[in-house]
């Protein structure tokens, strides 16, 4: 009796494991390792959720290549150790590893998708150096920002609204370590290019109040501010100077929340600076997404911006790869994709061989126009090529 | 320097509001309440829900944000610390490390991580107000400072005066001899929950008024635990001295030497003060025999 039950639970898990392995084995496996929750979900999030609602229209519409996506989402809460856990865990099984995390979760992870050779995509979180010529061949980044050629833009931008005078400059970033890195550069590159730049004020995470940071800069007379950091301790600053009479301009990296901010402040003097196109245009890709997600998201649709073009550049790599698509093959057809961004960036991204990061990156200004009552932008996309 | 000295009043008045919630929990039933940054977060979102559900502009939604915040200590003594009675003071202190991460992880679900202004939701505008000497600070901060004052006045003049606020004094001085009396210790330990909460609460009503409203504000809670420790865990009166000290050495490191040292800063104070004086300003060297 006890063999003919042991029989049938093994029949029963059986049947049940065959459809599961066959389903996995019939789709394309992706991971995701993405700070869902935790101190740096306010950024990452969405991401998630736009690649969610992505996939899901994909999958409804009869998948790629016939095939469906699936996609293992793992939540590493911007922990470096649960990154290197999800990392181990999802490249059992995924043919690309997708990473929405803070930059301290890609240590772990590039060492764990080198070691198992699985191809590794940025999409939401900053883009890392070895993604930039010359690219390692397992790394690609689709995220609109990448530290170093943020810098170049935005002091050229500077300078330019500064008329060709010798501006005195304030730097702020947050007290991570790829917004110090980052800044001290442009410490460096704003004397070079004739900038008058004050020492760089670093913020610490936890402050309880921006006053004592801002009144620094302003003491020291800033007439340009440039912040590139999380979005809180960039607004942060912007608006303890703002309280302090403070009368030069800023410039700060648009992450997701630069429209509702640029709103609801209704200050001229704040410039926010991007690689992805305001949900103000209402552009036909914007409306498609604000269609798309309505209802499965917990953010604004224009949240999902960063997100939604990772999402854009995955299923194109996955399209030219073809079924079955192994992790090697996927690398080969990812080092030689061409996506149209619809206007959510001002140019496609496109990868080559040693380019991971994209060939051009465009930048777009936006700030608060008075006269109008409106969020503007300060003239077209400016193109910046990489080499 | 009068900046300084206006941005040092702001940001003690914030530790002071939050530290004093670490006192009245510790003076009462001797448990380190380390939930008590989440209180701040708590705070900050009850305001955000009833200016988004209920309506009824400052006047209403911040006086029922704050009575909820009460109710939730309350109902946190009665749920949670309350069947802790009689096990060991690190299992309570554990109890309210667990309430922290709970409280986190509640808030993303219902409220997600998005950042958030509930002022601009009750339509409050936030102007600079111009202080004698130049300096500036914002009519929040100008009410945060405001409300510290009030709260500890409201809460010396009730212990010094009020019966129940006597008891809650013998309760915490000479806990044997209280009971002896009949003192009814769970209600005052009730009361004490409710209070920290309100001081919690207050401060993030203020907090995410003036700056933003976010689910990772509890980090504040640690920068005013030192000045709790720094005053004397069992001293509410410690409390506003420490977290003028505190705020004020922080600001200076930022000003004159440097910013990245400002968030080490509190931990700094704290340590000396550990080496010189380890039952802080004004707590009884006796308290630091229980500890």
């Amino acid at each position: 009796m006890r063999r003919i039950r042991l029989g049938t639970l093994a029949v029963v898990l059986v049947t049940l494991a065959v459809p599961l392995s066959s389903s996995g084995q019939d789709a394309y496996r992706i991971g995701m390792s993405a700070a869902i929750t935790g101190r740096a979900a306010t950024g990452y999030a969405p991401t998630y959720e736009a690649y969610k609602a992505y996939f899901k229209r994909i999958n409804d519409a009869g998948g790629i290549n016939g095939r469906k996506v699936e996609i293992d989402y793992e939540d590493d809460r911007g922990e470096p150790q649960r990154a290197a856990a999800a990392a181990k865990k999802l490249a059992e099984s995924s043919v690309l590893i997708v990473n929405a995390s803070i930059s301290a979760t890609y240590k772990p992870l590039m060492t764990e998708t080198e070691a198992a050779k699985v191809p590794l995509l940025f999409g939401g979180g900053v883009c890392p150096r070895e993604a930039f010529p010359p690219a390692n061949p397992l790394i690609f980044c689709s995220t609109s920002f990448g530290s170093k050629w943020d810098i170049i833009y935005a002091l050229d931008f500077m300078k330019a609204q500064a008329g060709g005078r010798k501006a005195r400059l304030g730097l702020v970033a947050q007290d991570i370590p790829l917004a110090r890195i980052e800044l001290e550069n442009a410490e460096k590159l704003s004397k070079e290019m004739g900038f008058d730049t004050i020492p760089l004020v670093i913020v610490p995470s936890a402050a309880a109040d921006y006053t004592p940071f801002a009144q620094k800069l302003k003491d020291d007379g800033a007439e340009w501010v440039f912040a590139w950091s999380p979005w809180p301790v960039e607004i942060g600053v912007f608006e303890a100077l703002n309280r302090l009479g403070w009368k030069g301009s800023y410039l700060l990296y648009g992450h997701q929340p630069t429209q509702d901010e640029l709103a609801r402040l209704k200050t001229p003097n704040l410039y926010a600076f991007g690689g992805n196109s305001l949900f103000t245009e209402n552009l036909p890709v914007h409306q498609e997404i604000t269609s798309v997600v309505k209802g499965q998201t917990q953010h604004p649709a224009h949240y999902m911006a960063e997100g939604w073009v990772s999402a854009m550049v995955l299923e194109a790599a996955l399209r030219k790869c073809g079924w079955p698509c192994t992790r090697e093959k996927l690398a080969q057809a990812m080092a030689g994709v061409s996506v149209d961004t619809k206007g959510l960036r001002g140019g496609p991204i496109e990868w080559t061989a040693d380019n991971h990061y994209r060939k051009s990156t465009w930048y777009k200004v936006y700030h608060w126009d008075a006269g109008r009552n409106a969020i503007a932008a300060v003239g077209g996309w400016t193109k910046l090529d990489i080499k | 320097m009068a900046q300084v000295l206006a941005t040092t009043l702001v940001v003690a008045s914030l530790y002071a509001l939050l530290a004093a919630g670490y006192v009245l929990v510790y003076r009462a039933s001797r448990v380190l309440n380390l939930a008590q940054g989440d209180m701040l977060t708590l705070g900050g979102y009850l305001l955000f829900a009833v200016a988004a559900n209920v309506g009824g502009g400052p006047v209403l939604a911040i006086p029922v944000a704050a009575a909820l915040a009460a109710l939730t200590g309350f109902l946190i003594y009665l749920v949670l610390m309350r069947p802790m009675a009689g096990h060991p003071v690190f299992a309570a202190v554990l109890v309210t490390v667990t309430l922290g991460i709970l409280l986190r992880a509640a808030i993303v679900l219902v409220f997600t991580d998005q950042i958030r202004h509930p002022a601009q939701l009750l339509g409050l505008g936030n102007p600079p107000r111009r202080l004698p000497g130049g300096a500036v600070v914002s009519t929040f901060d100008v009410l945060t400072v405001l409300t510290a004052a009030a709260l500890f006045a409201g809460l010396f003049l009730f212990l010094r005066l009020s019966p129940l606020g006597i008891q809650m004094r013998a309760a915490g001085e000479r806990a044997l001899l209280a009971s002896q009396r009949g003192i009814d210790f769970h209600r005052l330990f009730a009361l004490a929950w409710a209070l920290a909460a309100l001081s919690g609460a207050l401060a993030g009503i203020l907090y995410s008024s003036n700056v933003r409203l976010e689910p990772s504000l509890d980090v504040l809670g640690l920068k005013a635990f030192a000045v709790a420790l720094v005053g004397g865990l069992d001293s509410l009166g410690g409390v506003i001295p420490a977290a003028i000290l505190v705020a004020l050495i922080e600001v200076l490191t930022v000003r004159y030497g440097n910013p990245l040292l400002s968030d080490v800063s509190p931990f700094l104070c704290l340590l000396a003060m550990l080496l010189v004086r380890p039952w802080g300003l004004f707590g009884t060297r006796e308290e630091l025999e229980r500890v």
